[in-house]
């Protein structure tokens, strides 16, 4: 803990990762998601005591309802805006799109699990990784797959008269139950089995990683934990255009607060949901 | 510095004294509460007879003793020890619960109000179950005729008349509605209960029902979500191949129109009771719930073991706790 502190209170540089337009988004995710499983979840788990006391405390399934659809339409809004910056960059050529730098799995995104799991027994050093890693590629796809799947068979249940009057009757059976396991999918990814792991959870990041919140992490830390990218910028020397001085002691402080207290709300969030589905296996 | 010791030794003794104020408060309300209650309760026991009078069916002697009847016979069979006994008659449940029958919505009728024509020497008039059975119909239609002419041109009731095998397990009133715990129609409890009513002969119905957003709905407490009889009809029930039931290819857009006025015949074909990882389901909706569960167990298992053996490594090089970690 002191360890990290000093080294922050001394960072000189920073590298940055996230633009403000890709924090704003991933508050938006990040709402719209807790939102959303909150209110939607406790009807797949509909018979956990939990569940009842979830629905209860919204006012109601009507009201849950309600919220549920709320937070459905910030949920579209983030996609809009994602889906117009991804127009964005491929019809404005803003990159390259199959590159090592692009978050489009390519190659090395094998090789890298394979030497991942090499690391992990011990069998060879560590990959050096990219500027996305496979697991992260797998989030943001898996998300944006998911948001497609849920939102489109939400919005049919949400009008399931005008979605009739041109779709058969069993487009709604086959919406409910793509709804309902693809947002179990996407809760168990995010909560548990890879997202709050692989961004907070695991030792370099432990126990909460600020970039997604300031945009910008330690030079250090950035080329002890992308050393692919730091090598390629620093060839083709384009490092000073990601590598900046640190802001303020005052902004780091607040951002600080802001990582910690997201943390704890999203661990109670999955605490919670998790209590939620396994409650029923018990009582 | 006294004078600071003093004014709060000043604060303490206030506070002592708002806190006996408040605990004597606390303790008028609470008494308050018991003497309101007490009183309340003696009113409804002395009510109790006036209203049965007027509500037993026709006022003939039998009305006259009605709660000394129903305290006389709740004498014994609130006894718990009564319990449930086994003869050639089949099961018989000789102990009421005395709460949950005052509770019901008969809670203010005698016992003979349904156990009919008996009032001295019950146990020779009533001595099983099997003979209720075939009078109780009979014992609800003194009260309730409307529902029960329904009932009678029913399929249920068609069955019950018959005389069949099928008839034999054909529901009459009480199969439904219950006995002694008979609940007020229109609570949230009540339409709960529904499903589970159905499910009792159409069993796995109401499981594929419970799975669609209107069970889950009823579920969690929104009353106003459709059940069973909402679709299917209730007291006229009729299977969906009769052309007069709700459900009939005739009639079962107006049915879900009664909920969905912008409904359509599109609308009308969303099969509810379907379960989507049975063999039986349609073909699409199978193959989709049958994907997302290996999907679902293939993503969960990966994951899962990539973090357990990423927080391993993790902590076997003394990366999460001091050297070479993070920074």
């Amino acid at each position: 803990m002191s360890a990290g502190t000093d080294a922050k209170e001394g960072m000189r540089l920073v590298y940055h990762r996230f633009s403000p337009f890709h924090r704003f988004n991933h508050y938006l995710v990040m709402i719209s998601f807790f939102g959303l499983v909150l209110t939607g979840l406790p009807l797949k788990f509909k018979t956990s005591y939990w569940s009842q006391v979830l629905m209860d405390a919204f006012g109601g399934v009507a009201a849950a309802g309600f919220a549920h659809r709320a937070f459905a339409v910030v949920n579209i809004l983030y996609f809009i805006l994602e889906g117009s910056y991804m127009a964005y960059f491929v019809l404005g050529r803003k990159g390259p799109i199959f590159s090592d730098d692009s978050i489009v799995p390519g190659l090395k995104d094998w090789q890298d699990m394979k030497g991942m799991f090499r690391w992990f027994f011990g069998k060879g050093p560590k990959p050096l990784l990219n500027r996305f890693t496979y697991w992260e590629k797998f989030d943001y796809w898996a998300l944006f797959a998911g948001t497609v799947l849920i939102g489109g068979s939400g919005l049919m249940m949400w009008f399931p008269e005008a979605t009739t009057r041109v779709l058969p009757g069993i487009t709604l059976n086959l919406a409910l139950v793509l709804h309902s396991n693809e947002a179990f999918l996407a809760t168990g990814v995010i909560f548990i089995f890879v997202h709050f792991f692989s961004a907070h959870g695991r030792p370099e990041s432990f126990p909460a990683d600020e970039v997604i919140f300031s945009g910008y992490l330690p030079v250090e830390h950035y080329i002890h934990e992308r050393p692919l990218e730091y090598e390629n910028r620093l060839k083709a020397g384009t490092l000073d255009q990601v590598v900046r001085p640190a802001p303020s002691k005052a902004k780091r402080r607040m951002f600080g607060w802001v990582t910690g207290i997201v943390t704890v709300f999203a661990f109670l969030v999955a605490s919670y949901t998790l209590l939620l589905i396994i409650w029923p296996l018990f009582f | 510095m006294g004078g600071d010791l003093n004014s709060a030794r000043q604060l303490a003794k206030e506070f002592t004294c708002s806190k006996r104020a408040a605990a004597a408060a606390v303790l008028a309300i609470v008494l308050a509460i018991v003497l309101a209650s007490a009183a309340l309760a003696a009113s409804t026991t002395t009510l109790l007879p006036a209203t049965t009078n007027t509500t037993a069916p026709s006022g003939s002697d039998q009305a006259a003793g009605s709660e000394d009847l129903t305290t006389r016979c709740l004498t014994c069979h609130s006894q718990e020890y009564l319990g449930t006994v086994q003869d050639d008659k089949g099961t018989q449940n000789l102990y009421i619960d005395s709460a949950a029958y005052h509770d019901s919505a008969h809670g203010l009728l005698p016992c003979n109000a349904c156990h009919t024509g008996f009032s001295h020497d019950p146990h020779k008039m009533v001595n099983n179950a099997e003979f209720f059975r075939q009078t109780a119909n009979e014992a609800c239609r003194n009260c309730h005729d409307d529902q029960f002419e329904m009932y009678k041109q029913s399929y249920h009731g068609t069955l019950s008349r018959g005389g069949t095998a099928a008839g034999e397990k054909a529901p009459i009133c009480i199969d439904c509605h219950g006995t002694h715990a008979i609940q007020k129609v229109g609570t949230l409890e009540y339409k709960q209960s529904i499903s589970d009513v159905c499910g009792k002969c159409h069993g796995g119905r109401e499981a594929t029902f419970l799975d669609t957003y209107h069970g889950k709905a009823i579920t969690l407490g929104r009353e106003s979500a459709a059940t069973c009889v909402d679709c299917h009809g209730a007291h006229s029930i009729l299977p969906v191949s009769n052309p007069q039931s709700t459900l009939s290819e005739a009639n079962i857009l107006p049915t879900c129109q009664k909920c969905h006025p912008d409904a359509s015949k599109g609308f009308s074909t969303f099969l509810v009771h379907v379960k989507p990882t049975s063999t039986k389901a349609p073909l699409i909706v199978f193959a989709v719930a049958v994907f997302y569960l290996l999907m679902i167990i293939a993503v969960f298992a990966f994951g899962g073991i990539h973090t357990l053996l990423y927080i391993y490594r993790g902590l076997k090089d003394g990366m999460y706790f001091g050297k070479g970690g993070g920074h």
